[in-house]
């Protein structure tokens, strides 16, 4: 009961969360998979991704997970968007999630700007009325008027990402998902990016928040999660994450 | 939240609300990037109608099947070609929009169901082809047999449905099975009784054609116009088949989404 009510309050809860990948992307998989008791075994050719990783966030708090490259950053957030399932444990979502998850923002290469932003705004929950109210500014922001009726596939990198960025910005999600993908979009556009994310911040979104760059995890967030090997490593303060995280890898800058 | 979104995540309003979102863009994509745009809908069938009308009725002295023979082959072929790109578009079902279902959190039977939905919408567009067959056709008939339409449209549906939560997620694991489905399908055009009757196989295999579903469905699409094609056991078979196929589809699904997600 007592953690029920609990529960309730937090905006991300995660328990004893674990998920496992094939080593190898050609390993045998047979039809015997499908009817096997998978939990909680270790199989041959298998790893686990991330196991164990415990925490809460409550609303309005802004988390930085640190951690070098391949050690569960993206995965953990993935988990958090839904976008990948646990294999153990479990991770409750309390509110939407605005997901800024790949470069490609799961866009359609085939399609136009314009059908991007409807289709994706629509696949998030944005009403069709909403998605026409906000058509313009969230163009204006990626500043890409003169490329509306442009097929996605020809914008470049960094287009995409200003693109991308503008719309998952625009969600009216209580928590707000970012991954590394800012570090693409060039100096004014990321200026403009933080700025953007300081106003959600100040309107109480939760942020969860993957980078390498220093400088931006002290700038926006508050609370560090560092993961190393798969394991929640520490949770602490960001000044003393990125000092640990710092102590443990020290050439990395 | 206010009218800012569609329903709750995971609400039943948000469910069709992504659903529609998908097929309407497939739908559009299909009749916008085309010149002949809708008459792809009602060509193929259309195309494959004449051509058995032609070898059957001209070439060889036709011992099947029933009278007017091409409304008796479009009555079948207009849900067999919405049957056949179903399945074979199963087998893409989440390669196609790979990016789009790993980064965004809608429920993945979505993109089994995007597919029946807006081929199933191409079918009901094809659906006036019927009709002016039925009305131009010499010596052809319409009895309250029509009544039973809907009820083979829906059939169909649950048919669909299930064999797609099967067959989609098979796919991402196994790439074989794509273009093992692709021969599947094309043996399974000449085993359903659509060029041809149930009721015009010689002894063992009426017996067996009962118990594909598509078998009964047909039967169901047909009693309208030839009431003589009715059969209680291929139509009961079918409608349990089809129940069946869903709840094991469901069960797969359940079963393989994760691995499917860590896949693509």
């Amino acid at each position: 009961m007592a953690r029920q009510t609990l529960t309730r309050d937090l905006a991300i809860s995660v328990d004893d969360l674990g998920v496992r990948f094939r080593r190898n992307r050609r390993g045998r998989r047979n039809i015997k998979d499908l009817f096997a008791n998978a939990s909680r075994r270790n199989r041959p050719g298998e790893f686990w991704a991330l196991r164990g990783v415990s925490f809460d966030v409550r609303p309005g708090e802004s988390i930085g997970v640190v951690g070098r490259n391949g050690q569960g950053k993206s995965t953990l957030l993935k988990l958090v968007a839904g976008v990948l399932l646990p294999d153990e444990g479990r991770v409750a979502v309390h509110g939407g999630v605005a997901p800024l998850i790949e470069l490609t923002g799961g866009f359609v290469g085939d399609l136009t700007v314009r059908e991007n932003v409807r289709l994706t705004a629509g696949l998030h929950g944005m009403a069709k009325s909403e998605v026409n109210r906000r058509f313009d500014s969230i163009i204006e922001f990626a500043e890409l008027e003169k490329s509306i009726d442009t097929p996605y596939k020809h914008l470049s990198n960094g287009m995409k990402v200003r693109l991308a960025f503008s719309v998952v910005s625009q969600l009216e999600e209580p928590i707000l998902l970012v991954d590394e993908v800012l570090a693409v979009g060039d100096k004014a556009f990321r200026e403009k990016c933080y700025r953007r994310i300081d106003e959600l911040l100040a309107e109480g979104r939760t942020l969860f928040f993957v980078s390498h760059n220093e400088k931006d995890l002290r700038r926006f967030c508050t609370r560090g999660l560092y993961l190393a090997h798969g394991r929640l490593a520490l949770d602490a303060s960001i000044e003393e994450v990125l000092d640990a995280y710092n102590a443990d890898n020290p050439t990395s800058g | 939240m206010s009218e800012t979104t569609v329903g709750a995540p995971g609400s039943a309003r948000r469910y069709v609300h992504s659903l529609w979102l998908l097929s309407a863009r497939d739908l559009k994509v299909r009749y916008a990037t085309s010149a002949l745009g809708y008459l792809w809908s009602v060509l193929d069938p259309l195309v494959m109608s004449i051509i058995y009308w032609f070898v059957f009725t001209q070439v060889f002295q036709r011992g099947a099947g029933e009278q007017p023979y091409i409304l008796f082959l479009i009555t079948a072929l207009l849900p067999w070609v919405w049957f056949n790109i179903c399945v074979s578009d199963f087998t893409r079902a989440f390669r196609k929009d790979a990016k789009l279902v790993r980064s965004t959190a809608i429920p993945r039977t979505i993109w089994v169901n995007r597919i029946v939905l807006s081929k199933g919408i191409e079918f009901l567009f094809s659906l006036p082809v019927l009709v002016l067959f039925a009305i131009f056709s010499p010596g052809a008939q319409v009895g309250w047999g029509l009544l039973l339409f809907p009820v083979a449209v829906l059939l169909q549906t649950v048919l669909l449905v299930g064999l797609g939560l099967i067959v989609a997620p098979l796919c991402v694991m196994w790439g074989d099975l794509e273009r093992t489905t692709r021969l599947v399908l094309r043996a399974m055009f000449y085993a359903t009784p659509i060029i041809y009757s149930i009721g015009d196989l010689p002894a063992p295999f009426d017996a067996l054609a009962v118990f594909n579903p598509l078998a009964g469905v047909i039967t169901l699409y047909r009693v309208g116009f030839f009431p003589g094609q009715w059969d209680t056991a291929a139509v009961a078979v079918a409608a349990a088949e089809a129940v069946v196929i869903l709840l094991v589809g469901i069960w797969t699904f359940r079963r393989m989404e994760r691995t499917v997600l860590k896949e693509l």
